[in-house]
């Protein structure tokens, strides 16, 4: 007595269609993956030479500014409006140069928007070398877009100057955004 | 197979968000100052840093329109000062260093 035993190979699950697409254009999807960085490529460069001064300050020139016997090449870092940063606010960064015969005589640069009440309250200081200096301001919601932006300067020798320019030539982007903000208490 | 590749893709999101929670690290941190008016005309300042960190032992100084401090402090372990309103006009200097300072004019602080 033989019992014959039949035995049905298991049978494999049909690929999805999904499966079968990924299967067949891996390849050409995995090129395609590489490709994508190239389009920022442009972008990545342009910031990079933003980053390391190539293509001057700051992407918007604002120009010399003379400050007592001194002077300062001043620009916006980038010409945008200021951009929020967590629980700092709305923050803007000007970039700056010293001139050539005061860099070893000055000790310190301050940014403010609005006359500085004392040097003690100068404002945001300009750190980086004397040729190439940053500072990170922060811009209340309610800053009166006619105000100006007054920049102190500090000698080694103890002495201080001080100079203001229009907010509005100083950063048009900055007026305009302030302009949409409206009246805040 | 599929738990493997479910464990592998649990370890790269958890990778990519732990970059993310780090890069937040690297930020800027800048001097941020508060001050509210409480009770009894007293006004209380707490100082700190945009990164979250507080500011015990900074200097708060409160300061005259006519540049005479007024009272002259130092944050406490809890990052607060309270002082007595004085009663000539007056603006709060939370002075973290040269440049890393925050103005709060007396029209600025909020009353109770």
């Amino acid at each position: 007595m033989n019992k014959a035993a039949t035995v049905t190979p298991p049978s494999k699950p049909t690929p999805s269609k999904l499966s079968r697409l990924w299967y067949k254009w891996r390849f050409h999807i995995n090129i395609l993956l590489l490709l994508i960085p190239l389009g920022f490529m442009p972008k990545y460069f342009s910031d990079m030479a933003l980053f390391r001064g190539d293509s001057g300050l700051g992407q918007r020139d604002i120009g010399e500014v003379q400050v007592g016997p001194w002077s300062i090449h001043l620009a916006e870092f980038r010409s945008n409006a200021p951009m929020l940063d967590g629980a700092s606010g709305y923050m803007k960064t000007f970039n700056a140069a010293l001139c050539t015969e005061c860099a070893d005589r000055v000790k310190a640069t301050y940014l403010r928007i609005g006359k500085p009440r004392s040097l003690r309250a100068a404002g945001v200081i300009f750190f980086g070398s004397p040729y190439r200096m940053g500072a990170f301001m922060q811009i209340p919601e309610r800053t009166d877009p006619d105000a100006d932006l007054w920049i102190t300067m500090e000698g080694w020798d103890g002495s201080m100057h001080q100079a203001s320019i229009p907010l509005s030539q100083a950063s048009p982007a900055t007026v305009a955004w302030l302009k949409t903000q409206g009246v805040k208490p | 197979m599929t738990r493997r590749l479910s464990l592998r893709q649990l370890g790269t999101t958890a990778l990519l968000l732990l970059g993310a929670g780090l890069s937040t690290v690297a930020l800027a941190h800048n001097p941020m100052c508060e001050c509210k008016e409480i009770d009894n005309g007293q006004i209380r300042c707490t100082g700190g840093f945009s990164d979250g960190s507080g500011a015990p032992g900074v200097t708060l100084d409160v300061i005259g329109y006519d540049e005479t401090i007024l009272v002259p402090g130092k944050l406490g372990e809890d990052s607060t000062l309270t002082f007595k309103k004085p009663a000539s006009e007056f603006y709060v200097l939370f002075d973290a260093g040269p440049g890393h300072v925050v103005e709060i004019d007396q029209a600025d602080i909020q009353a109770p």
